[in-house]
């Protein structure tokens, strides 16, 4: 019994990890994109180049090259490690389907970005300054 | 030679290595437009205990003939038109020899996300991986499924030229998302493809063309069950051929040429397993000298299991089994023994990643049968002079670059 408790309280710890690595990236988008929340599922399928749209209107997906924001956001949206999922963007590239999104090298340059460009849509650390943009609730 | 092909092996692997350290993805402008630049290539090397496979040596010491790259030029001009086309070259044993073709180029205009148009030299949507075959990084498997998959035959069905017409929409009552391709164009064989190749290697018929109208269709459902995706191809054919025997004009044309495939995929967490069935059905007339002086009947039918586990970044594992039957028919007063009809191919693969842009693959295969009737199936008489045995092992290394 006390072992099945430990067990419990394990997962349920690990569980809070889980939820707090995901609530350390914030979404991102151009005042110009109509919408102010996306679903899990509308929002992998933008970041996997499966959909191009948003709330009725265009979005272009803004990667980070790499870091702690890129991977927990890989992780908890997109379910890839960050060299499958860039796999999966040069097999639509190679096959004509689609060409690579922007990958910048920081938040400060993801927010820069997408500040100046309509529709673009990216993800940075929660702590990270954004201003110029807005930020998407994901349901 | 073993140790020579070893340290070619090596060789390719710390190549790959440091070329991924000075090549990545350029982006450069032309006028105001962003154009990106993206490449990859494979090296592989493929050991086999007995019959030689995929018109290489690979008995004996095995081969490193099958190399292969593509370059890849693209430029999204608006957010509803994109621009982009792709060089490919190879050598795979008698194939390729490394002639260039435009492996495919095109403007892609998606209008909205459930109607989209695509015109010029088009990759063929056919199943889960046609349009993605070759792209060594994506899959997990050295050698893609041979009984849907042939890469002998890659060239006939790689891409056509024509136009496409595609998009995707979501189901009402949460019934998931459809997405669909429909097609037509022309198909334009390579002369150093697997087909001519079996022509003029084993009977001696020299091709000059070799193509015909395409049409066809793609229709995929990405299902409510999370990550379970089913479909189902169509495509249908009129080829024709020139060339010459014996002296003599030679010429076929299809009756029928024609290809269903179904299809389904499931993935999860580190897991996905997929499962296709493909017919090929081919009526062709042959004639040389006489009109109709004979006719080609083969019914194709293959299909696969397999699947995949990611262990961790570096390593991912694999097997499926394959399953290939040509029922030959025709006029030709022909009798194929069983083990020259079909190939049952069972497959393990491990695959590490090196990094972002390199992958190292390691496969062995364990095939029951080598198909060698009219239509080729990865086994050649030229290659085979003293006739084939029943059974085949092989081992595939194969590195790849992508960036």
């Amino acid at each position: 019994m006390k072992k099945l408790l430990h067990a419990f309280l394990l997962v349920a710890l690990a569980s809070i990890f889980v939820v707090q690595a995901k609530a350390q990236v914030i979404v991102i988008a151009n005042p110009s994109v109509k919408a102010s929340e996306v679903s899990k599922n509308d929002l992998k399928d933008v970041f996997t180049g499966a959909s191009t749209t948003l709330g009725g209107g265009n979005v272009v997906p803004i990667l980070l090259k790499g870091g702690t924001a890129n991977d927990e956001f890989l992780q908890a949206y997109i379910g890839k490690n960050d060299t499958a999922y860039r796999a999966g963007w040069r097999s639509l590239v190679f096959s004509g389907q689609a060409t690579m999104p922007k990958s910048l090298d920081g938040d400060a340059a993801v927010v820069e970005f997408v500040a100046h460009n309509a529709g673009a849509i990216g993800y940075i650390g929660k702590a990270s300054a954004h201003e110029g943009v807005k930020v998407l609730t994901v349901k | 030679m073993k140790q020579v092909t070893g340290r070619l092996m090596a060789g390719g692997v710390l190549a790959a290595l440091t070329l991924t350290m000075v090549l990545h993805a350029q982006e450069f402008k032309i006028g105001k437009y962003d154009v990106q630049a993206h490449g990859f290539g494979t090296q592989g090397y493929i050991k086999t205990n007995d019959n030689n496979w995929l018109t290489m040596q690979t008995s004996g010491d095995g081969s490193g003939v099958f190399t292969d790259a593509g370059l890849n030029l693209g430029s999204q001009i608006t957010s509803k038109l994109r621009f982009g086309g792709q060089v490919y070259s190879r050598k795979l044993g008698a194939l390729g020899d490394w002639h260039p073709q435009l492996d495919w180029g095109m403007a892609d205009y998606k209008a909205k996300p459930w109607l989209g148009f695509r015109g010029g030299k088009v990759k063929t949507v056919l199943g889960l991986y046609n349009d993605v075959q070759d792209l060594d990084f994506a899959n997990t498997y050295a050698l893609l499924p041979q009984s849907i998959y042939p890469i002998d035959l890659r060239d006939a069905m790689i891409a056509h030229e024509g136009g496409d017409i595609y998009g995707r929409t979501k189901l009402a009552g949460g019934l998931g998302t459809i997405a669909y391709t429909a097609y037509g164009g022309r198909r334009s064989d390579s002369m150093s493809s697997g087909y001519p190749y079996e022509l003029k290697s084993a009977v001696g018929i020299h091709l000059t063309s070799y193509g015909g109208p395409v049409f066809g269709g793609d229709l995929r459902w990405l299902t409510p069950v999370k990550n379970l995706k089913l479909g189902m191809s169509r495509q249908n054919e009129r080829i024709s051929a020139a060339g010459t025997f014996a002296g003599a004009p030679y010429a076929e044309r299809s009756r029928h040429d024609w290809t269903n495939q179904f299809y389904g995929q499931y993935t999860a967490n580190r897991w996905h397993a997929e499962s296709e069935y493909k017919r090929y059905y081919r009526d062709q007339i042959a004639s040389y000298g006489t009109p109709g002086a004979f006719d080609i009947d083969q019914d194709i039918r293959g299909w696969y299991v397999g699947g995949g586990f990611t262990v961790n970044k570096w390593l991912e594992g694999g097997s499926y089994f394959s399953h290939y039957r040509d029922i030959y028919g025709g006029n030709l007063p022909i009798v194929y023994a069983d083990a020259a009809t079909k190939d049952l191919d069972k497959v393990v693969t491990a695959k590490f990643t090196l990094n972002r842009f390199t992958t190292v693959k390691v496969e062995g295969h364990f095939m029951d049968g080598a198909p060698n009737e009219f239509y080729p199936a990865g086994f050649y008489a030229a290659e085979n002079p003293k006739g084939f045995a029943n059974d085949t092992n092989a081992v595939v290394v194969r590195t790849g670059l992508s960036f």
